[in-house]
């Protein structure tokens, strides 16, 4: 990437103030990228920003806390980190933003799909518009507006909505690939049988490993998490389909009108559950409701946390 | 825990629909149930003494009782288990009567859905933990919230029971609709021979602290400790050095001003004093007609004023008062008649409502007590009374009586007679409702005395014709029409909610029915509390009601707050959050949420914490909704308690 090394100048400048800057670096083949810890000087240059850095390095904001912290984030990532400014779950005086123009970041869920079993990847060269992938047999090219990412697809804050240190040229507001909640719509005009008979099919394979918890920069819960807290003892450790889907329906509430749909619940997940369009209903409805969008504005109190005597838009005396 | 189940018949209340007995069976076979029983009358004095005796025959650690809403009988049902030595929270309550019996007729149906309620209740029961109240200090002032008839008579109840009394008025003077009243039926004594020396006892007493002129701007706090911010409205006038000597009225060059007192029959200067009977008796300006303040030229008042109290500048001030009890006693509004097209809707002068002809016949009113017509001066002969006007009529949502007008009207055509003798009244009425003491024999006497016309029926049309009006309308009783020629028209004009009675609910944290009148607590057992501890409702809040009934309300509630005063302490409800601070990661969430301001954050080795304080904190549980790892609990409604009782619904 062009602002890469202006990028890690920054980084060198603000490092010696800070105890840790979280970034992205390479991972154990030349398709996947890793967070990447940067205590040192040294540590600056195994920095790599590119369409593989897929990871919302928020999620390990919360954890850090009370430490100085530097955090290079995409345009969604900052709105993680927003959203736990507006939650007082961060303080900003420890924070340092490093922010860029984001021009996507991949699914690799969708290379998956296109390579089928490919066996090991020795090289993988990305373009601005295509991937080519050697695999041991042979190169693989694909598009890379297919392989990105949906959230990329309806993307409107490629730019750091907060930074401190912001390089390379803001793209502004892009014109997405696809229109919101278009998928999600589709799915609601089917029938409730249909709909829940859908959930019960794609939730019966979940194996409770909680990744969809863990990557997600917003539960911050922990060890007090509902899924395994037996005071209150909300779920069972049974092993049926109704306390899996009890848990994604606590998750999707506990995110209503606080998810910024990073989606890192979905690309955590192990066994591919579309669970963030869980959320992404929830926070469509706090939309309509209270035209509200979660992590964009650093003031703003989310809906969900405040409380009035009187709603705007909900009557509860025409109920 | 041993349970012991109780199932009530209530009389035929509930047995009529739902098989108890089979309940009763149903409920031995459930976890932890050691005995079930089914008795005719749960909550009498045997019903409670089986309770007493199963507890202690059967060793039990716990009762449930299913019978009505625990609105009803929860707190007799926890003494009862409190008096077998049980701690008073080891009781649940299922209602099968509101939410069965009375609801549905199926037999086989209802006895299933209670029988899945007692399970709820025995399920819940097991999680119930023994709880016990805090005891906490008060603050032995009570606040009364306007200073009509009723706020008055409690005031003046509650301060010669020693209490310290702050009233707060929003006109500037006290008094209400009452002191706007020539005669009172069904005496006919005058109104401000009786309530004047009431009124001078309130601004003479030791105890009573008047804020004329002002309004409730905030309530904060909880029963025995309430703080309240008090809006003292700009008078423009120093009320300190005032001395009502009425210089300023008798100078004031802007005679245009809105007459409220009179109910705008006349004008009255922009500096005016209400009325020569006014407590406190202190002028004020009206700065949207005073032309100093409008123009910045006059100041005749400041001039003349012999104690230099006009201020031009004044501003609003607040205060702040701390009360340990509510009485609120803001009294109604007059319907506004003017939706009536049939009546003119306000486009005729002479057709006017009852209570500006009361202050027509009033000596101290701007006829000085003569019968004129508004549009020429001249005294009518015919006086025609519609009765009903925004009462009893649904096609203007006012569809409940408003009780007193039939006897005004009465009064009122009793009085026409007394002062015209040459005048003719008639009243056109739907029914006559004279329900009270006296009330009967003193419409009679209009009738058969005073010789009113009274007509059933009522009035499709008033139209004007030469200098009077035609008054059309059925006579019912005849099943005929009539037409009367009308000098003047009285519309005995209905109760409402008084203005602004919403906004001040909401901050006394009280409810009110569709039309904004207050709730009571319970409509026979409780009529002047409300479901806030330490807010009583006094008069027409309520509802609408004559003099009589008002300030029986006053002094009754003046009776529960030197009731609620007679201990030193109270004790605190127990049903409120906790924090366990284990789980709690100190993210605040709660803190934003909680409507009363009951958590504040604190230190715990060196982390934050959300904590509860206990007085402050009434239980609504939305701190509990809102802490995603379910830190905060709600004391008798723990998440663990409410799964319980879904996971006894749900159970396939």
């Amino acid at each position: 990437m062009k602002f890469q090394e202006e990028l890690k100048d920054s980084i060198r400048k603000a490092l010696p103030d800070l105890d840790v800057v979280l970034g992205w670096c390479g991972s154990f083949d030349p398709l996947h990228a890793t967070p990447h810890f940067i205590r040192r000087e040294e540590d600056i240059d195994k920095l790599e920003i590119s369409p593989l850095s897929v990871h919302n390095l928020a999620t390990y904001l919360p954890g850090l806390r009370g430490k100085k912290v530097g955090i290079v984030v995409k345009g969604c990532d900052s709105r993680s980190v927003v959203e736990l400014l507006q939650e007082n779950l961060i303080n900003r005086e420890d924070i340092t933003i490093f922010g860029f123009p984001c021009t996507g970041v991949v699914d690799q869920a969708k290379i998956k799909k296109a390579l089928g079993h490919a066996g090991n990847v020795r090289t993988c060269d990305i373009s601005d518009s295509a991937i080519v992938i050697q695999t041991e047999d042979k190169a693989h090219s694909l598009t890379l507006t297919q392989m990105l990412a949906d959230k990329c697809r309806t993307c409107r804050y490629p730019d750091a909505i907060i930074s401190d240190y912001f390089v390379g040229d803001k793209i502004g507001e892009p014109a997405p690939l696809e229109t919101d909640y278009a998928a999600l719509e589709a799915f609601e005009s089917l029938s409730v049988p249909e709909r829940f008979g859908y959930w019960l099919k794609e939730l019966d394979r979940c194996i409770r490993c909680y990744a969809c918890r863990s990557a997600c920069p917003l539960c911050v819960c922990r060890d007090h998490c509902a899924a395994e807290s037996r005071d209150p003892h909300w779920l069972s450790q049974e092993n049926n389909v109704r306390d899996k889907v009890m848990f994604q329906v606590i998750h999707a509430y506990h995110m209503a009108g606080r998810c910024t749909e990073c989606g890192e619940c979905q690309r955590a997940c192990p066994v591919d559950i579309p669970v963030l369009m869980l959320k992404q209903k929830m926070n469509r409805e706090i939309r309509d409701i209270f035209q509200y969008e979660a992590g964009v504005d650093p003031e703003a109190t989310p809906p969900l946390l405040s409380f009035n005597m009187e709603e705007e838009n909900i009557t509860e005396k025409e109920w | 825990m041993k349970i012991g189940v109780f199932v009530c018949h209530c009389g035929s209340n509930i047995e009529a629909t739902v098989d108890t007995a089979a309940v009763a069976a149903a409920s031995r076979e459930f976890p932890d149930v050691v005995f079930a029983t089914d008795t005719m009358y749960t909550c009498s004095e045997p019903g409670q003494d089986e309770i007493v005796a199963a507890i202690k025959e059967h060793n039990l650690g716990g009762v449930v009782v299913a019978s009505c809403t625990p609105r009803m009988h929860e707190q007799t049902f926890r003494r009862t288990v409190e008096r077998a030595g049980l701690n008073r929270y080891l009781f649940e309550m299922a209602n099968i009567r509101e939410h069965v019996s009375w609801i549905g007729k199926d037999r086989e149906s209802n006895t299933n859905k209670s029988v899945d309620l007692v399970r709820m209740a025995t399920e819940k029961l097991m999680r119930n933990r023994p709880l016990y109240s805090k005891k906490f200090d008060i603050n032995k002032r009570v606040l009364v919230i306007g200073g009509g008839v009723a706020g008055i008579q409690a005031a003046l109840d509650c301060a010669d029971g020693g209490l310290e009394v702050v009233m707060v008025e929003k006109a500037p003077t006290i008094g209400g609709k009452m002191a706007k009243l020539d005669k009172t039926f069904p005496t006919v004594d005058c109104s401000s021979c009786i309530l004047g020396p009431r009124m001078v006892d309130v601004a003479q007493h030791p105890n009573i602290t008047l804020y004329a002129y002002s309004e409730i701007e905030e309530i904060n706090g909880y029963v025995g400790n309430f703080e309240i911010k008090v809006k003292k409205k700009a008078t423009y006038v120093d009320w300190d050095s005032c001395t009502g000597c009425g210089i300023c009225m008798e100078k004031c060059p802007s005679k245009k001003a809105t007459d409220t007192f009179n109910e705008g029959i006349g004008k009255t200067t922009a500096i005016n004093i209400p009325f020569p009977q006014a407590i406190p008796k202190k002028a004020k300006i009206d700065p949207d007609f005073c032309t100093k303040i409008q123009k910045g030229k006059c100041g005749v008042c400041a001039k003349l004023c012999p104690s230099g109290c006009i201020n031009y500048e004044m501003q609003d001030e607040f205060v702040t008062e701390k009360v340990g009890a509510i009485v609120t006693a803001t009294g109604f509004d007059l319907f506004d008649w003017s939706i009536y097209g049939e009546y003119g809707a306000g486009r005729y002068p002479d057709v006017i409502t009852s209570l500006q002809y009361e202050r027509m016949l009033s000596a101290s009113g701007p006829t000085g007590g003569h019968i004129k017509r508004p549009s020429d001066g001249k005294e009518p002969k015919n006086v025609v009374f519609i009765q009903c006007v925004g009462s009893r009529d649904k096609s203007v949502g006012r569809p409940y009586c408003s009780g007193f007008c039939c006897m005004y009207t009465a009064k009122q055509a009793i009085l026409t007679k007394d002062h015209l003798p040459d005048s003719q009244s008639y009243v056109f009425y739907m029914d006559i409702r004279a329900i009270g003491k006296l009330y009967d024999e003193f419409t009679r006497r209009a009738m058969e005395e005073y010789d009113t016309k009274y007509i059933r029926g009522r009035v499709s049309m008033i139209y004007p014709q030469g200098d009077r009006l035609l008054v059309r309308g059925a006579d019912t009783l005849m099943g005929a029409q009539v037409e009367v020629d009308a000098d003047l028209v009285v519309l005995a004009v209905g109760a409402e909610a008084a203005a602004g009675a919403g906004e001040l609910a909401e901050k006394l944290r009280i409810s009110y029915d569709s039309y904004g009148f207050y709730m009571e607590g319970h409509p026979k057992l409780k009529p002047v509390e409300t479901n806030t501890a330490g807010v009583y409702l006094a008069g027409a809040c309520q509802g609408p009601k004559d003099i009589p009934s008002s300030v029986g309300q006053g002094s009754a509630a003046a009776a529960k707050v030197l009731g609620l005063f007679s201990k030193d302490q109270l004790e605190s409800d127990p049903q409120v959050s906790v924090v366990d601070i284990k789980r709690c990661i100190g993210c605040g969430k709660c803190i934003q949420t909680c409507p009363f301001g009951a958590i504040k954050e604190m230190e715990f080795r060196g982390m934050a914490k959300a904590d509860v304080i206990e007085t402050i904190c009434q239980g609504c549980g939305i701190c509990t909704s809102t802490c995603p790892q379910g830190a905060v609990q709600l004391q008798h409604f723990t998440d663990n308690q409410i799964l319980s009782e879904v996971n006894a619904l749900c159970r396939f």
